[in-house]
């Protein structure tokens, strides 16, 4: 089944409006626990909730938990989700495209999770508007930038044609990216500065292992193997627990680089003879 | 100081072994409230209850139930543990891809690599022959207790890790039932709404993005604070069925924008009319004040 619409409103482009409604574009397969209170001998296990109680120790139902904000002179501030849809309000119901950029200008470490936004309404301007601008997204190659609030939070958005109909992806802020440098741990110096051989047996390798992308191919292995134990349980009763393995010993970069890169090269290239013995680095 | 890393372990591929750390390469900044009772704000506890008993139960005592569709199996936390993959300290690249075959929808998290003691050397030799290259290293590896299929590749002048979706866990278009789209739209239309995509063409520039949203929450609470109270929410009517008389307007409406060059607050992210590339000024901040009046 697809998944429901979790937001409806309308896409503006210009002084177009559009009703549109935005669905989830992704479901997960985790195979799903709940807790249960371990029993004695030959009892059966007992469902375990989680309670959500006050300081005074009272339980409060969901409807009146509220969100809040610790001041500095040790109030709490008590907000209500009225509260904060008035954090943004001529934006709750509308998506403003601020702007169309190449979408190969984005690194895909910016975009967040995806949706689908779909037309809203049977209306047939609606539609027309809706395939409108996805016959105008396909022919420009161009990404749409906006923003939205959804589940209470201004997002900003990148828009999109994709097989046949408007993506809708979050996207990152700037601020909200580390720079790598600053984790103190990317190797730099000329020390480290890897030689012209190297780079060229290296791309070689790559090349070499390379294939298409098939994203079917790729299955879910951890899910798999839960599975598998569900299975073992339910047939034998228990299950075999592996003997826990030693922590494995952090392996060693290669003393020698080439060699390896090489004799890598060699095995990708269906074990034939090393084509050549390691060379020294100076040759570069 | 140098951040704290949440895994390390080796990186191989080929018979190449190279020692890395990782680190998380976003942050969430959001702002997080603390759950209260709504009447009087007291902090709120999580107790874990049995169902029938109500009695406080100890994590220790817990144990997993899957339902079966006929009565619930319990597995033990070591149990579920057996389902952790094989090599539990090792990304290992598997394949290679071109980078550009890779659709963004199946990159999930992002990490830094560093490169650990004795590997520095093997993580430059192979960031430049990735970058060189344009591909991308596909592999799995276990974080957490759940093996992860992973991407690897340069980000911004280092090496990366981005765990990815699974094709199984995207959802097709072909799933949803959709109104008839097979109508085309009018020539002039597409025409039209192209040249407004064109005036609205930019560089991406992700600097210039900011969380107004993150502000505007923290103004409500600082305004809450101080006893004020906060309005309402307003709704934006859609178009009509008269496509033709909007586009043409947000057409004028745009010209006039580039016309007097920032006057209008509408455009505030700098839409340029040339396409051609050419280095833009200094960057300003996104203004924050967008009137109502579409």
């Amino acid at each position: 089944m697809p998944p429901r619409s979790m937001w409806t409103g309308s896409l503006s482009f210009g002084l177009v409006n559009v009703p549109v409604q935005v669905v989830g574009a992704t479901r997960d397969h985790d195979v799903r626990f709940h807790m249960v209170h371990r029993a004695e001998e030959g009892g059966t296990a007992e469902r375990v909730q989680m309670q959500r109680v006050a300081e005074d120790g009272n339980e409060v139902p969901w409807s009146k938990i509220g969100k809040g904000w610790e001041l500095e002179d040790g109030r709490m501030l008590v907000l209500s989700q009225k509260d904060l849809d008035s954090a943004a309000p001529e934006k709750t119901r509308t998506i403003d495209i601020e702007q169309f950029v190449a979408l190969s200008s984005i690194d895909p470490i910016m975009f967040d999770h995806p949706y689908w936004l779909l037309p809203a309404g049977e209306g047939e301007g609606a539609v027309r508007a809706y395939t409108l601008l996805l016959e105008v997204m396909k022919n420009a190659g161009q990404v749409g930038i906006g923003r939205i609030v959804l589940r209470n939070k201004e997002q900003l958005v990148a828009l999109r044609e994709q097989d046949g109909l408007l993506s809708l992806t979050t996207m990152k802020f700037a601020e909200d990216i580390r720079d790598p440098q600053d984790t103190g741990a990317i190797p730099g110096g000329e020390k480290n500065e890897p030689s012209a051989a190297e780079v060229k047996d290296a791309v070689a390798l790559i090349e070499e292992m390379t294939d298409d992308w098939r994203p079917d191919s790729f299955e879910d292995r951890h899910r798999q193997r839960l599975l598998g134990l569900i299975e073992q349980k339910r047939k034998q009763g228990t299950i075999d627990l592996p003997e826990p393995e030693p922590e494995p010993k952090p392996q060693k970069a290669p003393a020698d680089l080439m060699a390896a890169l090489e004799e890598s090269l060699a095995k990708a290239r269906g074990n034939k003879k090393p084509r050549t013995k390691a060379r020294e680095k100076s040759e570069a | 100081m140098a951040a704290r890393s949440i895994w390390n372990g080796t990186l191989t591929f080929g018979t190449v072994a190279i020692p890395i750390k990782l680190f998380s390469a976003t942050e969430n900044r959001s702002i997080s409230f603390k759950e209260v009772r709504e009447s009087d704000g007291s902090r709120i506890s999580h107790k874990r209850v049995g169902a029938e008993s109500g009695e406080e139960i100890a994590y220790s005592e817990i144990d997993k139930g899957y339902d079966t569709g006929n009565g619930v199996l319990v597995l033990t936390k070591e149990e579920i543990a057996a389902a952790d993959g094989p090599r539990p300290k090792v990304v290992e690249i598997e394949m290679f891809v071109k980078g550009a075959e890779i659709d963004p929808v199946f990159y999930d998290k992002a990490y830094h690599v560093g490169a650990n003691k004795g590997g520095e050397h093997a993580y430059r030799v192979l960031l430049t022959a990735l970058e060189k290259s344009g591909r991308v290293g596909i592999g799995r590896f276990v974080l957490r207790s759940r093996e992860q299929l992973i991407a690897l590749r340069p980000i911004q002048g280092a090496l990366g890790l981005q765990t990815m979706r699974f094709a199984d866990e995207l959802v097709a278009p072909d799933e949803f039932e959709l109104p008839e789209m097979k109508k085309r739209p009018g020539e002039k239309e597409v025409t039209m709404a192209g040249k407004l995509v064109e005036m609205l063409e930019g560089e991406w520039k992700p600097e210039e993005h900011h969380d107004t949203y993150r502000d505007a929450v923290m103004e409500l609470i600082e305004a809450k604070a101080d006893g004020k109270t906060v309005k309402a929410a307003t709704e934006k009517a859609s178009t009509g069925d008269d496509l033709m008389a909007a586009l043409e307007a947000s057409l004028e409406a745009v010209r006039e924008a580039d016309g007097q060059g920032a006057a209008k607050p509408k455009d505030a992210s700098t839409p340029k009319r040339a396409p051609t590339k050419k280095p833009t000024g200094p960057t300003k901040p996104r203004s924050k004040t967008k009137e109502e009046g579409a």
